[in-house]
């Protein structure tokens, strides 16, 4: 069994003075290793790494405490400025910690957008008076007040750190800008996280288009829209590379079979993409719109198609629950399927949390009048881990797509924690340990997130995050712990 | 207690357990059978010299509509004070939602000032799954959306067996924008539940979605229960031999949104006329949710002709939904006593 050795008196922000724990099952995604073993922490420096074998290691294994490297958010919304009603820096650092998160990377679409480099020292500055020692990287707007018509400052923006530029919350609606974004980005070597939709095809769309969302009398949200504006922006990202060559292309928030198979031949083709998926999109389907509440991997038939939850009796929830309304929608069952297969097969480069949170008030609304939107920074451990309970997904990978994968994506900004480094002796200890064993309730006051806007409320979920280390100082642990 | 209290006709043995009536998939075929004989009483209560009955006296009945109607509002009114409800109409365009109220703070505000009922209509789907989370008493839904209109399938169906009976196997065809119709929805969860041989026509932009659904409903799929249904595009193939079409509303936005080309075109393909309906049984019947576009979706001369029901779906309409706010009102909770009502 796990011994956890701890100094104790430490409190959030303090350098982790002593912390060791032995009998552990050790995941370092950047050595590709896994395996039984210990860690000593000391003076925030992970001082000893050591992989135990033959009678030492008997007895610990991959459903016990885990020790892995600080995980690698490419993608959440921090709200500030602009709606500190909904989430601070302070609190979304906070629910990133708690979510086993020591890097997060915050998108542009705050109020006012980050369009230039004085919205970035303003979320620094939240950052740092925070006391968090998560690691803030930022994406700048692609267009001026994500207007989707005139450049942003890209050049200032990447010198004052951007990792990634986006409009995200919206697409770059027109081609000519995406293009000559990437050709710029690229110039930079920054890549373009674009979120993949056709306006007109969504236009006031409430729910994913199919069954669900006819028989409910919901707008629908076409896959179409998505794998459309995948294709293009890739055909696009083809005819900048000879001026460009160093133009990349990040899909974020996959959800389609169709984008992603897009996303794959682009890959096959050697082409400059990447993109994440998210927890929700893999774990959770349109049929949770309707009131259903089993996995998506529940939700299938022997035949890999969607199951009928009116036919089934699979509906335990009310219909219209809007903290299931997220755009890009939540999928039928055989789209979360290829979600997950993607994320299985390397296809998506990253798990991203999308994490949106929203004031009550902007939920507690009409179905189509409410805002889009998930909390997901403190939820996407426990999905992907219940997706390893059954068997879909291996440990190791869940892992990789929370740490070097993303980090891959950012290259050379990617920061120096957990996620890009590993378990490496003598550097700041920037690491989580969990136990996949002990479940937790997700309630609003397990979340340390303003945004309680998650239809995971009430659920029991795998893996309990017991204490996350980040740049070798204390996130987050466990009050019971 | 006797006397003229109350409807006519215990049905024995079958209990009511809705708390609220927000859609009709919820609805068992014994659930339907209950309002259908509960309808029958309500019927002769309207057929009396005096219309009102005093078992709703004391309640608040407020009738909230998001969106402009006249005949469900007026049913739902008219059915509520015959029994004897005090009835609170709220027209939102005249209502603080114009300043920004949000749904919810609107329904606290209506249970504040005492409503044991609401009724409600609404153009977002979902919206009325919303109040009834907020407020204690009984949500009957008056049209959310695209989604529900539970009390139009239910007059719906009650007029089409007044005529005909048991629905198993007997043919009825909808027609028209069933995309964008609750009515559509609701009629397609009842008749499937009753037995029907459902088909579903219209130009292919206005199904979509539904020959999905039909897919997904095949060969004994569906809920429990529920039969399934036939989606087609060939108006001549759906009228043939049918013993009931009813026809959808056809709006002007459908082009405009480039749906459809034209209303011209509309009318000549999948416009109701004489001619289209010799197709059907002679002594099919003719129903029309209303309101009417004449000349468009059914021709003038059916609307009026002696088939045509369309009137007579009105007059149930508040029989019907004097038996939905009798049953939702829990005031004989359990059912009917025997002996508490009666003629």
């Amino acid at each position: 069994m796990a011994e956890t050795v701890n100094a104790g008196q430490v409190r959030v922000g303090d350098r982790v003075a002593r912390l060791e724990i032995s009998g552990a099952w050790l995941v370092d995604p950047v050595a590709g290793r896994e395996g039984p073993g210990e860690i000593v922490v000391r003076d925030g420096v992970l001082e000893a790494v050591t992989w135990l074998e033959g009678a030492d290691a008997e007895g610990v294994g991959p459903g016990g405490v885990v020790v892995a490297a600080g995980f690698l958010d490419l993608h959440v919304h921090l709200r500030e400025p602009g709606n500190e009603d909904a989430e601070t820096v302070a609190s979304g650092l906070a629910a990133a910690a708690h979510g086993g998160f020591t890097t997060v990377c915050a998108m542009a679409n705050t109020t006012p957008a980050a369009d230039e480099p004085g919205v970035f020292a303003r979320v620094r500055a939240a950052a740092a008076a925070s006391g968090s020692p998560v690691e803030l990287l930022l994406h700048g707007a692609v267009t001026v007040g994500r207007g989707g018509e005139r450049l942003a400052a890209l050049g200032e923006l990447a010198d004052a750190g951007a990792v990634g530029f986006s409009d995200d919350g919206s697409p770059v609606q027109s081609a000519v800008i995406l293009r000559n974004a990437l050709l710029y980005a690229g110039m930079l070597g920054i890549p373009l996280f674009e979120h993949a939709e056709d306006p007109v095809l969504t236009a006031g769309a409430e729910a994913n288009e199919g069954y669900v969302a006819t028989v409910l009398g919901l707008k629908g949200w076409p896959v179409a829209g998505e794998v459309a504006a995948v294709e293009r922006a890739i055909a696009v990202l083809v005819a900048v590379l000879p001026d460009a060559p160093r133009a990349r292309l990040h899909l974020t928030h996959l959800s389609t079979a169709g984008a992603l198979d897009a996303v794959r031949r682009a890959k096959a083709a050697g082409l400059p993409v990447t993109c994440d998926v998210t927890p929700h999109h893999l774990g959770l389907t349109d049929e949770w719109v309707a009131g259903a509440r089993r996995w998506a991997w529940e939700a299938l038939d022997g035949d890999g198609a969607a199951r009928d939850p009116w036919a089934d009796g699979a509906l335990v929830a009310h219909p219209y629950a809007t903290a299931c309304k997220v755009n890009p929608p939540l999928r039928a069952a055989e789209d979360a399927a290829a979600v997950l297969a993607a994320l299985v097969d390397g296809t998506a480069d990253a798990v991203a949390t999308d994490h949106a949170p929203h004031t009550q008030v902007d939920k507690e609304a009409e179905f189509g009048l409410a805002a889009n939107g998930i909390s997901g920074v403190e939820t996407a451990l426990g999905v992907l881990l219940a997706a390893v309970g059954a068997r879909r997904l291996t440990l190791a990978r869940a892992i990789e797509a929370l740490t070097v994968g993303p980090a891959r994506v950012l290259g050379a900004r990617a920061g120096g924690r957990g996620g890009a480094r590993g378990l490496t002796e003598g550097a700041p200890a920037d690491l989580v340990v969990l136990d996949v064993g002990a479940a937790w309730t997700v309630s609003p006051e397990a979340l340390a997130s303003r945004g309680r806007n998650t239809p995971l409320l009430g659920r029991d979920l795998p893996g309990r995050v017991l204490v996350t280390v980040a740049g070798g100082r204390l996130a987050y642990r466990d009050p019971e712990a | 207690m006797s006397g003229t209290v109350g409807p006519s006709g215990p049905v024995a043995g079958v209990a009511w357990s809705q708390k609220h009536l927000l859609d009709v998939d919820v609805l068992s075929a014994a659930d339907i059978g209950l309002v259908m004989k509960t309808t029958d009483a309500m019927k002769e209560i309207l057929a009396r010299p005096i219309t009102k009955v005093p078992v709703l006296r004391g309640r608040n009945v407020t009738i909230i509509f998001y969106e402009a109607s006249t005949r469900t509002r007026v049913s739902f009114e008219v059915a509520a004070k015959n029994l004897s409800a005090d009835v609170v109409n709220i027209a939102a365009s005249a209502s603080s939602v114009t300043k920004g109220e949000s749904l919810v703070d609107t329904i606290r505000t209506i249970e504040a000032l005492g409503a044991h009922m609401i009724v409600m209509r609404h153009g977002t789907s979902g919206a009325p799954y919303l109040a009834a989370e907020v407020f204690s008493g009984s949500v009957l839904n008056g049209g959310d959306g695209w989604h529900a209109h539970p009390s139009q399938a239910l007059l719906d169906l009650y007029t089409m067996r007044a005529h005909l009976g048991d629905l198993r196997g007997r043919k009825v065809v909808i027609l028209g924008d069933v995309l964008h119709s609750r009515v559509a929805r609701s009629n397609l969860w009842t008749l499937t539940a009753m037995g029907a041989d459902l088909w579903i026509c219209g130009p292919a932009p206005i199904l979509r979605g539904f020959d999905a659904w039909a897919a997904r409903w095949a060969n004994g799929r569906g809920p429990a229960g529920h039969g399934g249904f036939t989606v087609t595009s060939d108006m001549d193939a759906a009228l043939n031999g049918a013993e009931v079409v009813m026809a959808l509303r056809l709006q002007r936005e459908r082009m405009d949104a480039g749906l459809l080309p034209s209303l011209r075109e509309y009318a000549a393909r999948f416009g109701l006329t004489r001619e289209r309906l010799a197709a059907a049984r002679p002594d099919a019947l003719v129903m029309h949710p209303g309101p009417m576009n004449e000349g468009v979706e059914i021709a003038p001369d059916v609307a009026v002709f002696d088939r045509s029901v369309i009137t007579e779906q009105v007059t149930n309409g508040v029989a019907v939904r004097m038996a939905l706010l009798y049953l939702l009102s829990g005031v004989h909770a359990g059912g009917f006593p025997e002996g508490a009502i009666g003629g």
